[in-house]
């Protein structure tokens, strides 16, 4: 087996508030192989986004090791972890927000260039900023415009090239495509498909579009409420899904054909996910579980190889 | 079947500042009684403004109608006046909005926003509205009714808030319920929540549902028909399962060729359609869908085609389904352009 590019090791992270720990992570690792996607999915509140701006180090983490190069780097102090970021970068969720308004999108693509002065003359400059938004399948032209003249796809392949000025090894995705028509979601991950593959990249990609993620990802984690519940292989997470929650997940997914809808059989949940405030012991899922034993109730349930390659969070499985 | 509600060629159009847009360009389409229509397309396509326009929520100016009829059981709306619309709003015909945190009343607590319609509605008492209001939220599934009815809405999560605005849209019994992207905002666990519970309420109260989607997977799933927006236009409208099974619309096809699916392979490239909707300041004069279809042809560009007939229930407007272009083959479609 390959050597992982970035290993996560018990990561947590948690917010002071007001009542308490606001335990957003808390305590998950995994492995991300190079030039690989891996998907992270999971209900809004669940910890996701934090956890992919935990890993790149937008957030201190509270806890956790993130080993990259052998190193770890959240032990780095301030001048070489700037170094590392150069392989570290980020696609935001909402395109509208992500991108200076009051910035061309030569400046906004630029701008990882200019803070690592990675030109020397300013038509180095342009020309890089030119072959990215080539890369991205945008024009020469667009080069002196401002955000508000494109469309949400255009805008989403304004922030793509500018994660890939610097030559990034790793991605992280935040719902890179949730803000998006149908139409234009698959030009995007047509063009972040096509990217990895020309320029090697590897993907974090955070969503909470199950069939999106399915398509895109080579391996899939779930998470509720800060906890990661299963990981494994895209395709036998959704065709042998262990832990009872992910089996909820994917029996609410609507499938796009009436005959195969209308007679599906669901798992109804009930009530809402809880809060993330001073969790109780025990299986985080507990609440909403149909199979839930005393057991789930007083010992959180370990995160281990259930089968080759799958693991899961559960007592029951 | 007997009709609820009946659009015919219905014109809306906003004022603005650099010209008129054209955000309705004439569709026509009708609801029947007990029957669920999905409204489908990308954002801007004209669908929002279509369900508003039903309600007349539309801010008039910019807004205006430009043109056509909504009849909603045989009487046109359109020449009713604001007080008589009241009357109707809320109470014949509800509305479900797609963002539950914006679309209560942050300052009132949900027991009031519930019981005002049905004191202004109904001529109900405080008292028997409170009751009706508590054994509303029962229905959809909102636990301690008692208790909630004296809460605000930020005490409530997203799933609790779309469930009080559909007891607050349902609560005086309406023959029609327009829903405009009801789950948009809610995860699939609690969206699966949602659209069991209005399809329950529907069989209950036997009231009829236009559903405003971009989910083609919820369409498939509640819908018994379906009509495709385009740039302020239909494209398509048929049974669900005459859509699903036999798209005649190159759009149609495309769009549903572009949602990834459980079952398909990953190596395969997901489908995309290139470019992007029509400006509708200045709305082609042939076929909105030209520009970005594989398969136009030189006539798209210069003429608007008629909506097509493949069913009684199943039509499309596509050059390709003109009576006289069946023996045209596939080959050839291409070479138009």
């Amino acid at each position: 087996m390959t050597e992982p590019l970035i290993s996560a090791r018990n990561i947590k992270k948690y917010f002071d508030v007001k009542g308490g720990k606001l335990k957003a992570v808390d305590g998950i690792s995994f492995d991300i192989y190079p030039q690989e996607t891996f998907g992270l999915v999971g209900e809004s509140g669940c910890g996701k986004s934090t956890a992919g701006r935990t890993i790149v180090r937008l957030y201190e983490p509270t806890d956790g090791e993130l080993i990259f190069n052998g190193q770890n780097i959240y032990n780095l102090p301030r001048k070489e972890m700037q170094e590392v970021r150069r392989d570290f970068q980020m696609i935001f969720q909402d395109p509208y927000a992500s991108l200076n308004p009051r910035m061309t999108v030569e400046d906004i693509v630029a701008e990882p260039l200019d803070i690592y002065q990675a030109w020397k003359t300013r038509a180095e400059r342009s020309d890089r900023v030119i072959e990215l938004l080539r890369l991205v399948g945008l024009n020469d032209e667009h080069v002196l415009r401002f955000p508000h003249e494109f469309s949400g796809g255009q805008r989403q392949r304004i922030g793509i090239a500018r994660a890939l000025a610097l030559h990034p090894k790793f991605i992280v995705c935040d719902e890179p495509i949730s803000a998006l028509d149908v139409s234009i979601q698959a030009q995007v991950v047509n063009l972040l498909k096509k990217l990895q593959n020309e320029l090697g990249l590897t993907y974090m990609f955070i969503a909470h579009d199950l069939s999106m993620v399915r398509y895109i990802s080579d391996r899939v984690g779930v998470m509720y409420l800060g906890h990661m519940m299963e990981l494994a292989k895209s395709d036998e997470l959704y065709s042998n899904p262990l832990h009872p929650y992910t089996k909820a997940l994917l029996s609410a997914i609507p499938i796009p054909d009436p005959e195969i809808q209308k007679n599906r059989k669901r798992i109804m949940l009930e009530g809402d996910v809880p809060s993330p405030i001073n969790p109780k012991e025990g299986c985080r899922f507990v609440d909403r579980c149909q199979y839930a034993k005393d057991i789930c109730r007083k010992e959180t349930p370990k995160f281990e190889e259930k089968k080759e390659n799958h693991f899961a969070a559960c007592h029951i499985v | 079947m007997e009709k609820v509600l009946e659009v015919k060629d219905l014109r809306i159009s906003f004022q603005t500042f650099f010209g008129e847009v054209e955000a309705v360009r004439g569709i026509t389409f009708d609801v029947g009684k007990k029957e669920t229509v999905a409204i489908v397309g990308e954002s801007g396509c004209g669908k929002s403004v279509t369900a508003s326009g039903i309600m007349q929520l539309l801010p008039m100016p910019p807004a205006f109608f430009k043109g056509g009829e909504i009849f909603f059981n045989g009487e046109n709306l359109l020449n009713k006046t604001e007080k008589q619309m009241q009357g109707i709003r809320g109470n014949k015909i509800s509305m479900v909005f797609q963002d539950p945190m914006t679309s209560l009343n942050p300052t009132m607590k949900i027991g009031k926003q519930i019981v005002e319609g049905l004191v202004k509605h109904r001529n109900m008492s405080r008292g028997e509205a409170t009751a009706k209001a508590i054994e509303m939220l029962d229905l959809v599934a909102v636990p301690q009714p008692e208790r909630r009815i004296n809460q605000y809405p930020h005490e409530f999560s997203g799933g609790m808030r779309q469930r009080v605005m559909i007891a607050l849209a349902m609560v005086c019994n309406p023959q029609l319920l327009i829903a405009d992207e009801p789950t948009t905002a809610l995860d699939v666990t609690v969206q699966a929540q949602i659209l069991e519970l209005m399809n329950k309420l529907q069989d209950q109260l036997g009231m009829s549902i236009i559903l405003i989607t971009h989910d083609l997977g919820i369409v498939a799933d509640v819908s018994d028909r379906v009509v495709v927006m385009y740039a302020g236009q239909i494209l398509e409208v048929g049974l669900t399962e005459e859509i699903y099974a036999s798209p005649k619309h190159p759009y149609t096809r495309k769009l549903l060729a572009s949602v990834p699916r459980l079952d398909m392979s990953r190596e395969e490239p997901l489908y995309s359609i290139d470019g992007t909707p029509p400006d509708l300041y200045v709305p082609p004069k042939g076929c909105s869908f030209y520009d970005r279809c594989t398969e136009a042809m030189k006539i798209c560009k210069d003429q608007m085609p008629e909506l097509y007939g493949h069913s009684i229930t199943h039509q499309s407007r596509c050059w390709l389904n003109h009576p006289m272009a069946q023996r045209i083959n596939s080959a050839n479609r291409s070479e138009g352009r």
